[in-house]
Protein backbone atom coordinates (compact mmCIF):
# COMPACT_ATOMS: atom_id res chain seq x y z
CA UNK A 1 0.00 0.00 0.00
CA UNK A 2 1.32 3.20 -1.11
CA UNK A 3 1.61 6.42 1.56
CA UNK A 4 -1.19 8.47 0.66
CA UNK A 5 -3.32 5.21 0.02
CA UNK A 6 -2.57 3.89 3.91
CA UNK A 7 -3.69 7.29 4.91
CA UNK A 8 -6.87 7.43 2.98
CA UNK A 9 -7.62 4.84 4.44
CA UNK A 10 -6.55 5.82 7.89
CA UNK A 11 -8.44 9.26 7.19
CA UNK A 12 -11.62 7.27 6.50
CA UNK A 13 -11.12 4.94 9.65
CA UNK A 14 -11.07 8.18 11.68
CA UNK A 15 -14.25 9.24 10.21
CA UNK A 16 -16.04 6.60 10.73
CA UNK A 17 -14.71 6.27 14.60
CA UNK A 18 -15.88 9.59 14.79
CA UNK A 19 -19.23 8.87 13.25
CA UNK A 20 -19.82 6.44 15.63
CA UNK A 21 -19.32 8.52 18.79
CA UNK A 22 -21.50 11.44 17.32
CA UNK A 23 -24.38 9.32 15.72
CA UNK A 24 -24.83 7.69 19.38
CA UNK A 25 -24.76 11.37 20.82
CA UNK A 26 -27.06 13.21 18.57
CA UNK A 27 -28.62 10.73 16.12
CA UNK A 28 -28.44 10.56 12.53
CA UNK A 29 -30.73 13.39 11.96
CA UNK A 30 -28.99 15.59 14.40
CA UNK A 31 -25.42 14.71 13.88
CA UNK A 32 -23.29 17.67 12.36
CA UNK A 33 -20.81 16.91 9.29
CA UNK A 34 -18.41 19.36 10.68
CA UNK A 35 -18.76 17.97 14.00
CA UNK A 36 -17.14 14.94 12.77
CA UNK A 37 -14.75 16.29 10.22
CA UNK A 38 -13.68 18.24 13.70
CA UNK A 39 -13.64 14.94 15.77
CA UNK A 40 -11.48 12.80 13.21
CA UNK A 41 -9.08 15.49 12.50
CA UNK A 42 -10.12 16.11 8.70
CA UNK A 43 -12.03 18.77 6.10
CA UNK A 44 -16.22 18.61 5.45
CA UNK A 45 -15.19 18.21 1.95
CA UNK A 46 -13.09 14.90 2.96
CA UNK A 47 -16.68 13.37 5.06
CA UNK A 48 -18.65 14.32 2.03
CA UNK A 49 -16.18 12.51 -0.15
CA UNK A 50 -16.30 9.48 1.24
CA UNK A 51 -19.94 9.87 2.63
CA UNK A 52 -22.23 11.68 0.08
CA UNK A 53 -25.50 10.88 2.24
CA UNK A 54 -26.15 10.05 5.83
CA UNK A 55 -28.13 7.16 5.04
CA UNK A 56 -24.54 5.91 3.50
CA UNK A 57 -22.90 7.11 6.80
CA UNK A 58 -24.74 5.40 9.13
CA UNK A 59 -24.67 2.35 7.15
CA UNK A 60 -20.50 2.69 7.29
CA UNK A 61 -20.61 3.72 10.32
CA UNK A 62 -22.80 0.12 11.93
CA UNK A 63 -20.82 -1.65 9.77
CA UNK A 64 -17.59 -0.09 11.28
CA UNK A 65 -19.09 -0.70 15.05
CA UNK A 66 -20.70 -4.16 14.35
CA UNK A 67 -16.82 -4.99 12.83
CA UNK A 68 -15.38 -3.66 16.43
CA UNK A 69 -18.07 -5.98 18.46
CA UNK A 70 -15.42 -8.43 16.43
CA UNK A 71 -14.89 -12.09 17.13
CA UNK A 72 -17.66 -13.76 19.02
CA UNK A 73 -20.49 -11.48 17.40
CA UNK A 74 -19.20 -12.62 13.92
CA UNK A 75 -19.07 -16.16 15.05
CA UNK A 76 -15.01 -16.31 14.68
CA UNK A 77 -13.35 -19.36 15.91
CA UNK A 78 -13.10 -18.24 19.80
CA UNK A 79 -17.02 -19.26 19.61
CA UNK A 80 -16.78 -22.35 18.20
CA UNK A 81 -14.53 -24.16 20.29
CA UNK A 82 -16.65 -22.98 23.68
CA UNK A 83 -19.24 -25.95 24.54
CA UNK A 84 -23.04 -24.83 23.27
CA UNK A 85 -24.27 -23.82 26.34
CA UNK A 86 -21.46 -21.25 27.66
CA UNK A 87 -21.46 -20.17 23.44
CA UNK A 88 -25.22 -19.08 23.34
CA UNK A 89 -25.18 -17.45 26.20
CA UNK A 90 -22.05 -15.40 25.33
CA UNK A 91 -23.79 -14.62 21.73
CA UNK A 92 -27.21 -13.52 24.18
CA UNK A 93 -24.92 -11.46 25.89
CA UNK A 94 -23.59 -10.00 22.97
CA UNK A 95 -27.43 -8.79 21.89
CA UNK A 96 -27.88 -6.86 25.37
CA UNK A 97 -27.06 -3.27 25.55
CA UNK A 98 -23.85 -3.58 28.39
CA UNK A 99 -23.21 0.21 29.27
CA UNK A 100 -19.74 0.80 27.24
CA UNK A 101 -19.84 -0.32 23.24
CA UNK A 102 -22.59 -2.53 22.71
CA UNK A 103 -24.66 0.17 24.36
CA UNK A 104 -23.46 2.73 22.04
CA UNK A 105 -23.95 -0.10 19.18
CA UNK A 106 -27.59 -0.20 20.74
CA UNK A 107 -28.37 3.38 19.65
CA UNK A 108 -27.18 3.00 16.47
CA UNK A 109 -29.38 -0.15 16.16
CA UNK A 110 -32.58 1.97 17.16
CA UNK A 111 -31.44 4.83 14.68
CA UNK A 112 -31.12 2.19 11.96
CA UNK A 113 -34.53 0.94 12.69
CA UNK A 114 -35.81 4.25 12.18
CA UNK A 115 -33.90 5.28 9.05
CA UNK A 116 -35.06 2.06 7.70
CA UNK A 117 -38.31 2.37 8.02
CA UNK A 118 -38.29 5.67 5.81
CA UNK A 119 -35.44 4.89 3.56
CA UNK A 120 -35.84 2.09 1.52
CA UNK A 121 -32.91 2.10 0.27
CA UNK A 122 -31.67 1.29 4.22
CA UNK A 123 -33.32 -1.59 4.15
CA UNK A 124 -31.33 -3.66 2.41
CA UNK A 125 -28.90 -3.39 5.41
CA UNK A 126 -31.14 -3.84 7.73
CA UNK A 127 -31.62 -7.05 6.36
CA UNK A 128 -28.01 -8.25 5.58
CA UNK A 129 -27.62 -7.15 9.59
CA UNK A 130 -30.13 -9.54 10.67
CA UNK A 131 -29.63 -11.96 8.16
CA UNK A 132 -26.11 -12.51 9.47
CA UNK A 133 -27.50 -12.55 13.14
CA UNK A 134 -29.91 -15.29 12.17
CA UNK A 135 -27.22 -17.54 10.36
CA UNK A 136 -24.98 -16.77 13.18
CA UNK A 137 -27.28 -18.23 15.96
CA UNK A 138 -29.45 -20.72 13.42
CA UNK A 139 -25.24 -22.14 12.92
CA UNK A 140 -24.61 -22.15 16.71
CA UNK A 141 -27.61 -24.19 17.30
CA UNK A 142 -27.49 -26.64 14.23
CA UNK A 143 -23.65 -27.06 15.61
CA UNK A 144 -24.76 -27.77 19.28
CA UNK A 145 -27.49 -30.50 17.83
CA UNK A 146 -24.84 -31.82 16.17
CA UNK A 147 -22.45 -32.35 18.85
CA UNK A 148 -25.12 -34.07 20.69
CA UNK A 149 -24.88 -30.98 23.23
CA UNK A 150 -28.30 -29.52 22.54
CA UNK A 151 -31.84 -30.95 21.93
CA UNK A 152 -33.53 -28.39 19.53
CA UNK A 153 -36.42 -31.70 19.30
CA UNK A 154 -38.60 -30.83 16.08
CA UNK A 155 -37.56 -27.38 16.30
CA UNK A 156 -36.42 -25.00 13.23
CA UNK A 157 -33.11 -23.83 14.36
CA UNK A 158 -33.86 -20.84 12.32
CA UNK A 159 -37.67 -20.13 13.93
CA UNK A 160 -35.59 -20.32 17.26
CA UNK A 161 -33.26 -17.79 16.06
CA UNK A 162 -35.95 -15.78 15.10
CA UNK A 163 -37.53 -15.44 18.29
CA UNK A 164 -34.39 -14.99 19.50
CA UNK A 165 -33.53 -12.04 17.92
CA UNK A 166 -36.91 -10.31 18.18
CA UNK A 167 -36.31 -10.78 21.85
CA UNK A 168 -33.23 -9.75 22.36
CA UNK A 169 -34.54 -6.47 20.55
CA UNK A 170 -37.58 -6.25 22.17
CA UNK A 171 -35.81 -6.69 25.64
CA UNK A 172 -33.03 -4.41 24.96
CA UNK A 173 -34.25 -1.72 24.13
CA UNK A 174 -36.00 -1.58 27.29
CA UNK A 175 -32.74 -2.36 28.96
CA UNK A 176 -31.40 0.56 26.87
CA UNK A 177 -34.16 2.88 28.08
CA UNK A 178 -33.88 1.68 32.05
CA UNK A 179 -37.14 -0.29 31.96
CA UNK A 180 -36.01 -3.51 33.10
CA UNK A 181 -31.81 -4.63 34.48
CA UNK A 182 -29.87 -6.27 31.81
CA UNK A 183 -29.86 -9.63 34.35
CA UNK A 184 -33.60 -9.92 34.34
CA UNK A 185 -33.71 -9.61 30.38
CA UNK A 186 -30.74 -12.05 30.16
CA UNK A 187 -32.65 -14.31 32.17
CA UNK A 188 -36.20 -14.27 30.50
CA UNK A 189 -34.23 -14.48 26.78
CA UNK A 190 -32.38 -18.01 27.89
CA UNK A 191 -35.61 -18.85 29.66
CA UNK A 192 -37.56 -18.69 26.34
CA UNK A 193 -34.95 -20.76 24.74
CA UNK A 194 -34.29 -23.39 27.55
CA UNK A 195 -37.55 -24.62 26.89
CA UNK A 196 -36.79 -25.70 22.80
CA UNK A 197 -33.16 -26.10 23.28
CA UNK A 198 -33.05 -28.94 26.42
CA UNK A 199 -31.20 -26.41 28.50
CA UNK A 200 -30.63 -25.86 31.68
CA UNK A 201 -33.13 -23.69 33.76
CA UNK A 202 -30.75 -20.82 34.18
CA UNK A 203 -27.91 -19.16 32.08
CA UNK A 204 -24.33 -19.61 33.14
CA UNK A 205 -22.81 -16.28 34.20
CA UNK A 206 -21.54 -14.02 31.70
CA UNK A 207 -17.90 -15.58 30.18
CA UNK A 208 -16.22 -11.65 31.77
CA UNK A 209 -18.97 -11.21 34.43
CA UNK A 210 -17.38 -7.91 34.81
CA UNK A 211 -18.30 -6.76 31.08
CA UNK A 212 -18.54 -9.15 28.21
CA UNK A 213 -16.39 -6.77 25.91
CA UNK A 214 -14.87 -3.54 27.26
CA UNK B 1 -54.77 37.44 22.80
CA UNK B 2 -58.36 36.74 20.83
CA UNK B 3 -60.32 34.00 23.07
CA UNK B 4 -59.56 31.01 20.64
CA UNK B 5 -62.48 30.00 18.15
CA UNK B 6 -64.99 27.57 19.38
CA UNK B 7 -63.81 25.00 16.29
CA UNK B 8 -60.47 24.84 18.82
CA UNK B 9 -61.38 20.66 19.39
CA UNK B 10 -62.35 20.09 15.67
CA UNK B 11 -58.98 21.81 14.54
CA UNK B 12 -56.98 19.93 16.63
CA UNK B 13 -57.29 16.62 16.51
CA UNK B 14 -57.13 17.09 12.53
CA UNK B 15 -54.08 18.93 12.76
CA UNK B 16 -52.51 16.19 14.89
CA UNK B 17 -53.90 13.46 12.49
CA UNK B 18 -52.24 15.65 9.61
CA UNK B 19 -48.63 15.85 11.18
CA UNK B 20 -48.67 12.05 11.92
CA UNK B 21 -49.13 11.74 8.04
CA UNK B 22 -46.70 14.07 7.19
CA UNK B 23 -43.71 12.28 10.45
CA UNK B 24 -44.64 8.80 8.93
CA UNK B 25 -43.97 10.12 5.22
CA UNK B 26 -40.71 12.51 6.09
CA UNK B 27 -39.91 11.97 9.24
CA UNK B 28 -39.90 13.61 12.03
CA UNK B 29 -36.96 15.80 11.32
CA UNK B 30 -38.15 16.97 8.18
CA UNK B 31 -41.66 17.44 8.58
CA UNK B 32 -42.27 21.08 8.09
CA UNK B 33 -45.14 23.20 9.01
CA UNK B 34 -46.04 23.62 5.71
CA UNK B 35 -46.32 20.71 4.48
CA UNK B 36 -48.82 20.17 7.93
CA UNK B 37 -50.78 22.82 6.98
CA UNK B 38 -51.21 22.03 3.11
CA UNK B 39 -52.25 18.37 4.39
CA UNK B 40 -54.76 19.75 6.22
CA UNK B 41 -55.95 22.63 4.06
CA UNK B 42 -55.20 24.99 5.93
CA UNK B 43 -52.44 27.31 6.40
CA UNK B 44 -48.72 27.43 8.24
CA UNK B 45 -49.34 30.76 10.23
CA UNK B 46 -53.63 28.77 11.67
CA UNK B 47 -51.35 25.60 12.49
CA UNK B 48 -49.25 27.61 14.46
CA UNK B 49 -52.03 29.47 16.03
CA UNK B 50 -53.42 26.18 17.30
CA UNK B 51 -50.27 25.11 19.17
CA UNK B 52 -47.29 26.85 20.75
CA UNK B 53 -44.49 25.69 18.68
CA UNK B 54 -43.93 23.11 15.77
CA UNK B 55 -42.35 21.14 18.59
CA UNK B 56 -45.12 21.24 20.92
CA UNK B 57 -47.06 20.05 18.05
CA UNK B 58 -44.86 16.98 16.59
CA UNK B 59 -44.81 15.77 20.20
CA UNK B 60 -48.24 15.50 20.33
CA UNK B 61 -49.18 13.93 17.25
CA UNK B 62 -46.51 11.41 17.94
CA UNK B 63 -48.09 10.72 21.25
CA UNK B 64 -51.78 11.23 20.36
CA UNK B 65 -51.71 8.22 17.47
CA UNK B 66 -50.09 5.66 19.61
CA UNK B 67 -52.52 7.17 22.63
CA UNK B 68 -55.42 6.84 20.24
CA UNK B 69 -54.42 2.73 19.28
CA UNK B 70 -54.06 1.85 22.86
CA UNK B 71 -58.09 3.52 23.35
CA UNK B 72 -59.37 1.73 20.80
CA UNK B 73 -57.42 -1.52 21.31
CA UNK B 74 -58.86 -1.21 24.84
CA UNK B 75 -62.56 -0.61 23.44
CA UNK B 76 -62.08 -3.33 21.09
CA UNK B 77 -61.29 -6.21 23.84
CA UNK B 78 -63.65 -5.74 25.88
CA UNK B 79 -66.07 -5.99 23.49
CA UNK B 80 -64.52 -10.17 23.23
CA UNK B 81 -65.84 -12.40 25.42
CA UNK B 82 -63.20 -14.95 25.68
CA UNK B 83 -59.65 -14.32 26.90
CA UNK B 84 -58.04 -16.53 23.96
CA UNK B 85 -59.52 -14.55 21.35
CA UNK B 86 -58.57 -10.90 23.11
CA UNK B 87 -54.92 -12.58 23.37
CA UNK B 88 -55.18 -13.80 19.10
CA UNK B 89 -56.52 -9.81 19.04
CA UNK B 90 -53.80 -8.57 20.60
CA UNK B 91 -51.07 -10.66 18.24
CA UNK B 92 -52.72 -9.49 15.73
CA UNK B 93 -52.40 -6.03 16.12
CA UNK B 94 -48.55 -6.60 15.48
CA UNK B 95 -48.67 -9.08 12.81
CA UNK B 96 -48.79 -6.23 10.08
CA UNK B 97 -52.76 -5.61 10.39
CA UNK B 98 -52.31 -2.13 9.54
CA UNK B 99 -53.14 -0.65 12.73
CA UNK B 100 -49.87 -1.17 14.64
CA UNK B 101 -47.77 2.53 13.00
CA UNK B 102 -44.55 1.39 13.30
CA UNK B 103 -43.28 4.20 11.68
CA UNK B 104 -44.65 6.66 14.13
CA UNK B 105 -43.29 4.40 17.23
CA UNK B 106 -40.17 4.24 16.15
CA UNK B 107 -39.74 7.68 15.64
CA UNK B 108 -41.25 8.25 19.28
CA UNK B 109 -38.72 5.74 20.76
CA UNK B 110 -35.32 6.76 19.01
CA UNK B 111 -36.56 10.36 19.69
CA UNK B 112 -37.13 9.43 23.40
CA UNK B 113 -32.98 7.95 23.78
CA UNK B 114 -32.29 11.73 23.82
CA UNK B 115 -35.43 13.95 25.02
CA UNK B 116 -36.48 13.11 28.25
CA UNK B 117 -39.83 14.82 27.94
CA UNK B 118 -40.55 12.31 25.30
CA UNK B 119 -38.85 9.50 27.27
CA UNK B 120 -42.01 9.94 30.05
CA UNK B 121 -44.21 9.50 27.65
CA UNK B 122 -42.58 6.57 25.85
CA UNK B 123 -41.94 5.16 29.17
CA UNK B 124 -46.05 5.61 29.87
CA UNK B 125 -46.79 4.18 26.71
CA UNK B 126 -44.95 1.37 26.87
CA UNK B 127 -46.57 0.73 30.28
CA UNK B 128 -50.37 1.01 28.81
CA UNK B 129 -49.30 -1.83 26.38
CA UNK B 130 -47.55 -3.85 28.67
CA UNK B 131 -50.73 -3.74 31.29
CA UNK B 132 -53.26 -4.46 28.33
CA UNK B 133 -51.40 -7.49 27.76
CA UNK B 134 -51.35 -8.72 31.61
CA UNK B 135 -55.01 -7.59 31.96
CA UNK B 136 -56.22 -10.11 29.19
CA UNK B 137 -53.64 -12.63 31.17
CA UNK B 138 -56.12 -11.59 34.77
CA UNK B 139 -59.10 -11.98 32.46
CA UNK B 140 -58.07 -15.85 31.35
CA UNK B 141 -56.89 -16.85 34.32
CA UNK B 142 -60.14 -15.72 36.27
CA UNK B 143 -62.26 -17.33 33.26
CA UNK B 144 -60.16 -20.59 34.03
CA UNK B 145 -58.57 -19.90 30.24
CA UNK B 146 -55.16 -19.72 31.03
CA UNK B 147 -52.65 -21.39 33.52
CA UNK B 148 -50.48 -19.95 36.47
CA UNK B 149 -48.22 -17.32 34.89
CA UNK B 150 -47.47 -13.94 36.21
CA UNK B 151 -49.68 -11.28 33.97
CA UNK B 152 -46.26 -9.00 34.71
CA UNK B 153 -43.82 -10.82 33.47
CA UNK B 154 -45.59 -12.47 31.12
CA UNK B 155 -46.61 -9.26 29.51
CA UNK B 156 -43.07 -7.76 29.08
CA UNK B 157 -41.91 -11.16 27.26
CA UNK B 158 -44.96 -10.86 24.81
CA UNK B 159 -44.36 -6.70 24.15
CA UNK B 160 -41.02 -7.59 23.71
CA UNK B 161 -41.28 -10.51 21.53
CA UNK B 162 -43.74 -8.49 19.76
CA UNK B 163 -42.29 -5.11 19.58
CA UNK B 164 -38.88 -7.03 18.09
CA UNK B 165 -40.95 -8.91 15.54
CA UNK B 166 -42.36 -5.76 15.05
CA UNK B 167 -39.62 -4.08 13.57
CA UNK B 168 -38.40 -6.95 11.30
CA UNK B 169 -41.99 -6.62 9.30
CA UNK B 170 -41.62 -2.92 9.52
CA UNK B 171 -38.09 -2.90 8.02
CA UNK B 172 -39.72 -5.57 5.23
CA UNK B 173 -37.63 -8.45 6.25
CA UNK B 174 -38.65 -11.09 4.10
CA UNK B 175 -38.29 -14.13 6.66
CA UNK B 176 -40.17 -12.75 9.07
CA UNK B 177 -43.82 -12.48 7.51
CA UNK B 178 -47.05 -11.46 9.44
CA UNK B 179 -48.01 -15.05 9.27
CA UNK B 180 -44.59 -16.64 11.27
CA UNK B 181 -45.00 -13.70 13.46
CA UNK B 182 -48.37 -14.62 14.68
CA UNK B 183 -47.22 -18.33 14.58
CA UNK B 184 -44.13 -17.55 17.21
CA UNK B 185 -45.41 -15.28 19.55
CA UNK B 186 -48.70 -17.87 19.55
CA UNK B 187 -46.50 -20.58 20.05
CA UNK B 188 -44.68 -19.10 23.26
CA UNK B 189 -47.72 -17.92 24.51
CA UNK B 190 -49.35 -21.15 24.48
CA UNK B 191 -46.43 -22.55 26.23
CA UNK B 192 -46.39 -19.75 28.81
CA UNK B 193 -49.89 -19.99 29.64
CA UNK B 194 -50.40 -23.38 29.58
CA UNK B 195 -53.38 -22.83 26.98
CA UNK B 196 -54.36 -24.03 23.32
CA UNK B 197 -53.92 -20.66 20.76
CA UNK B 198 -52.94 -21.87 17.71
CA UNK B 199 -55.41 -24.54 16.95
CA UNK B 200 -58.41 -23.14 15.18
CA UNK B 201 -57.02 -19.27 15.31
CA UNK B 202 -57.87 -17.20 11.85
CA UNK B 203 -54.25 -17.42 10.43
Amino acid sequence: MTGAAASERGARERILAAAVERIARDGIDGVRIARIAMAAGVSTSLVHYHFETREALLEQALEYSYELAGDVRLGAGEGDALESVQRLAAMIDQFLPYPGLLERDWILWVELWLRAVRHPEMRSTAARLYARMRDWFAEAIATGVARGELDAKNADPERIADRLLALADGYGVRVLFGDLDIEHARREIWAALAHDLGLPANPPPPLDQANPRD
Amino acid sequence: MSPRPRLDHVRRPELLAAAASVIRRRGLEHARVADIAGEAGTSAPSVLYYFASKAELLTEALTSAEERFYEDLALELDQIESARDRMLRIVATCAGEGDYDAALWMELWARALRDPELEVTRAELDGRWRRTIAEVVRYGQERGEFGPADPAEFAVLLASLLDGLSVQIALRDKEVTPDRVRELALKLAERELGCELLEGARL
